[in-house]
């Protein structure tokens, strides 16, 4: 095994948003001797911390695209991955989860499990990233880290184990005993990197003891070593206890649980030493690619650096020397003027400057190894795109990537913004997959479309920022979508004779609905009724109805399409035939079948202080909401509910009003459901008002 | 059609159960077992009887997070459902999921009074007026008696019926009855119905039993524990 790859660690740090990731990862780069002084996320200094490099993150304190940098810690060479905090930036944290090993999971001591921690856990849970968990904000007021803990438990399932306990709490917040070593730690100096190590106090040893049997029984069950020293009472090395407790992790059968303040500089270095200690390198982790020549089969992945090179892009940013592509290498190595290919598009692609990124300073390296994370320079490419030694056909897992839920106009005062718009918006949808843009048909206006109102205004707010674009919005429009609720049948006839050659074409056939698919078409002609070159024809007939449905002119879904007889002509019929007829046999159909409209649904969370709650709840049912429960949780009510993507527009200020800025929410795409019928005549009218006046 | 073939599923009526009793304001049912034997899903069996007759189920849990609760009613309407038409089912599940409310309490933040000023909130605010409580995960001690008699008055006032889980030790689990007895105090009115689940063999023994134990006892139906649900023929 690779001794040094064992000292790798590729990790990421997520979060409910205000938990102090950033915060936290500025120390960590600050112990590490990365950066010379430490910048507040929301900091006087007006610098802001140096993981949120874009101007609106440091404005606004939160980070929204992930800065990739490494330090080293004892040895170790640790990849960090800051991840944004805000649920409508979350293929952001999917993307990084995706390449990292292992995570840090951030807690608040105060505000605990929260909602977002809940969906940032879920997304771990699907990339299998094992994790440790860092409670932070212990110097805060109502800091209660085993609340934290026990919260873990319940609503995230996890078999969390403190491996550490604070000395003090809130203001008192002294240091922090090591349940490992049972060492007290103490952290001197201005940032806290003198690092003090003495006796546990007399008033805490009962309770150290205690938590330390707690995590002795909770590792043994995954160390021979461990049990057997427990039984035989001999005193049990370090060694086998930090061993035990990394088997855990690695499975995902335990988590750990340390503790601190980020911002008070307390109990850093631990979090650091939890990280090389519990969480797998890259050569703990198995990795899979997709074999394109055997039908998508999962390869396994060596990991070695000997072997052919696959490599995942996973994201993209427009630097100041052009097209940054952050990649991580998954099996063997790319050296500085290698010549690899993009499995995508086929193209062969020369390694010009390879660098490590450090935010948004770098340094120049010649070479990466399987497991490390570096970035490119001048490399064309889109986010999730799979680079390959020649010859090699694979690619790496594909990311689930959400359907755009919201739509937004936009248009560029003047001719320079144009220019400039368009630039942005070639980078930004390449950078990510969650953000669309395209000309609307109807109107020529430009449409972007992305996960959520925050998503769409972050976007258009870097354009104005980064690009000096002068643009003016349209009102925000829901991504609504027609499907039909029964099955009929269809027989039409497309036939014209109006001198020249005719046109002819018979499809007859049925339309049903299918939950799990856009469209499905089935060919079941059998006697050649339909000659076999016109079928695919007859597809493409089909398919053109779907784009803009015949009712109320939003997108057809979940309609198969069967077709098992028709007719044809030795002279008239042709493709364009049997496309009109297909269009004709479409029309014939879908109003009998029932159709229907379908608006998104999104998963609400809010959690707000419990006196608030009634009003919220109320605000909730205002909006067409479905109220699915509410947790009280000390003084703070979390609500869910789903309530319909077109209601939610503006809620953040309403929230904001209605309880004083105390309350937050998240929310993320639940499911399609019909529109009731109040709401579906005043889409009716709009749709008919908009038919009418041709805009 | 799907909702009147699930309705004479009604766990209570297969326990002879009437209307009148199990829909009487104030009145409070009692599922008792030992830990791990099923009261919550016996619970939320009864909540889908009741939302299936249209009544609006708040469901209130003190360990268990919300979505573990959604957990238990989806899959025990799924197994309900198992060999009805799918889409028919999922429209159901939609339609009951906007008459049933889901609130949870950490052990800890729960007490009487902010329950019932939760209560008074839905219903003052028309955000959700109960019909049926279901009040699962407490553990009730004779201490309780005061707040048990306050929040029946208040379930007689505001028209609703509630459902307890009531976790018997060992020593009790013989005779549950006694310990809800002790519970009603001296004037004994606070359980009207009472139901005892006890493991027998490789099934679960449902038992109707009376606080004043004049009644004669039903012979017990069973439950199947791969799927929690009332066999409809009882097993020897």
């Amino acid at each position: 095994m690779n001794t040094l790859m064992q000292k790798v660690r590729n990790i990421g740090i997520s979060a409910h948003i205000d938990s102090g990731k950033t915060t936290l990862t500025e120390r960590f780069l600050y112990l590490t001797k990365k950066i010379h002084r430490i910048h507040e996320v929301r900091g006087k200094d007006g610098v802001g911390a140096t993981m949120d490099s874009m101007e609106l993150e440091k404005e606004r304190g939160i980070t929204i695209a992930s800065a990739a940098t490494y330090c080293q810690w004892k040895n170790h060479e640790i990849n960090i991955i800051d991840t944004p905090g805000h649920v409508d930036f979350t293929i952001e944290v999917e993307r990084a989860l995706r390449v990292l090993d292992g995570a840090i999971l951030v807690l608040c001591s105060v505000g605990g499990v929260q909602s977002q921690s809940i969906t940032v856990d879920q997304q771990m849970k699907r990339y299998q990233v094992p994790c440790i968990a860092f409670i932070n904000k212990c110097d805060r007021s109502g800091a209660d880290p085993f609340r934290v803990i026990d919260q873990l438990r319940e609503k995230l399932n996890h078999n969390a184990v403190a491996v550490q306990i604070p000395i003090g709490l809130e203001a008192d917040l002294d240091g922090i005993i090591d349940l490992i070593s049972m060492k007290a730690v103490y952290f001197d100096g201005e940032f806290g990197d003198i690092i003090r190590i003495e006796e546990i106090p007399d008033s805490l040893m009962e309770n150290a003891i205690e938590k330390r049997e707690e995590l002795v029984d909770a590792a043994s069950i995954f160390s021979d070593e461990l049990t057997e020293a427990v039984i035989e009472e001999t005193e049990i090395p370090d060694k086998f206890l930090i061993d035990a407790i990394r088997q855990g992790t690695i499975q995902r059968e335990l988590t750990p649980v340390v503790m601190g303040s980020a911002y008070k500089n307390k109990g850093i270095q631990l979090v650091l030493d939890a990280a090389n200690e519990f969480l797998p390198s890259p050569v703990e982790v198995d990795n899979e690619a997709l074999n394109l020549d055997d039908n998508e089969e999962p390869l396994p992945l060596t990991g070695k650096k000997e072997d052919p090179l696959v490599a995942l892009a996973f994201k993209l940013e427009d630097g100041q020397f052009g097209q940054l592509t952050y990649i991580r290498v998954y099996q063997g190595e790319l050296k500085k003027g290698d010549t690899c290919s993009n499995v995508r598009t086929g193209k062969k692609i020369k390694i010009g400057r390879i660098v490590r990124m450090h935010s948004d300073q770098m340094e120049d390296v010649e070479k990466i190894e399987a497991g490390y994370i570096s970035a490119l320079f001048g490399v064309d490419c889109v986010s999730g795109d799979t680079f390959a030694a020649s010859g090699l056909n694979v690619s790496m897992t594909s990311m689930h990537i959400p359907e755009p839920v919201i739509s937004l106009s936009i248009k560029a005062k003047d001719n320079a913004s144009e220019t400039s718009m368009a630039k942005a918006l070639n980078r930004f949808t390449k950078e990510d997959p969650t953000f669309n843009t395209f000309i609307s048909k109807e109107t020529g206006e430009t449409i972007i479309s992305g996960m959520g109102e925050l998503h769409l205004e972050v976007y258009v707010e870097r354009m104005k920022r980064e690009y000096k674009t002068d643009i003016i919005t349209g009102e925000p429009s829901v991504a609504y979508r027609e499907t039909i609720t029964s099955n009929t049948s269809f027989d039409y006839i497309h036939k014209k004779q109006t001198g020249g050659a005719g046109q002819y074409g018979r499809i007859a056939g049925f339309m049903e609905p299918v939950a799990d698919d856009d469209f499905v078409f089935e060919n079941k002609i059998t006697g050649g009724s339909i000659p076999t070159q016109y079928i695919s024809s007859c597809e493409k007939g089909f398919v053109s109805c779907l784009e803009k449905g015949p009712w109320l002119k939003y997108p057809v879904t979940g309609v198969k399409i069967v077709i098992n007889d028709g007719a044809s002509h030795s002279v008239d019929s042709s493709e364009m035939a049997f496309r009109a007829a297909a269009r004709g046999a479409f029309l014939q159909a879908y109003f009998k079948a029932r159709p229907v409209l379908q608006e998104p649904i999104m998963k609400v969370v809010i959690e707000t202080p419990a006196e608030f709650q009634g009003n919220v709840m109320g605000s909730l049912n205002q909006r067409r909401g479905m109220i699915i429960g509410s947790h009280d949780v000390g003084q703070v009510t979390a609500i869910e509910a789903q309530v319909p993507l077109s209601e939610m527009f503006g809620y953040s200020t309403t929230l904001r009003s209605m309880t004083q800025g105390k309350a937050q929410f998240t929310m993320e795409f639940s499911t399609y459901k019909q529109v009731p019928k109040s709401v579906l005549e005043i889409i009716e009218k709009k749709t008919e008002k908009k038919t009418r006046t041709g805009t | 059609m799907l909702k009147k073939q699930l309705i004479l599923r009604d766990p209570l009526s297969f326990l002879g159960y009437e209307t009148d009793e199990t829909e009487k304001k104030g009145n409070f049912g009692a599922v008792t077992s030992r830990a791990g034997v099923g009261k919550t899903a016996f619970l939320v069996q009864i909540a889908i009887s009741s939302l299936l007759k249209d009544k609006n189920v708040l469901h209130i849990s003190i360990q268990d997070p919300v979505d573990k609760v959604n957990l238990w009613y989806k899959e025990l309407f799924l197994n309900l459902t198992q060999n009805h038409d799918a889409k028919q089912s999922k429209q159901l599940w939609e339609a009951l999921l906007a008459k049933r409310f889901i609130m949870t309490f950490e052990t800890e933040s729960f007490d009487f009074s902010k329950l019932i000023s939760r209560i008074d909130e839905l219903r003052t605010q028309d955000i959700f007026v109960p019909q049926l409580i279901i009040l699962d995960g407490l553990s009730l001690d004779s201490s309780m008696q005061p707040e048990l008699n306050q929040l029946k008055e208040y379930a007689v006032k505001n028209n609703f019926t509630i459902w307890f889980s009531v976790r018997t030790h060992r020593h009790q689990s013989d005779d549950p009855v006694s310990m809800l007895r002790q519970l009603g105090g001296k004037d004994n009115n606070l359980f009207n119905m009472i139901i005892q689940l006890l493991p027998h063999k490789d099934k679960i023994q449902v038992k109707r039993l009376s606080i004043d134990r004049e009644m004669n006892e039903r012979p017990p139906l069973l439950i199947d524990p791969s799927t929690m649900m009332i066999k409809e023929t009882t097993d020897k």
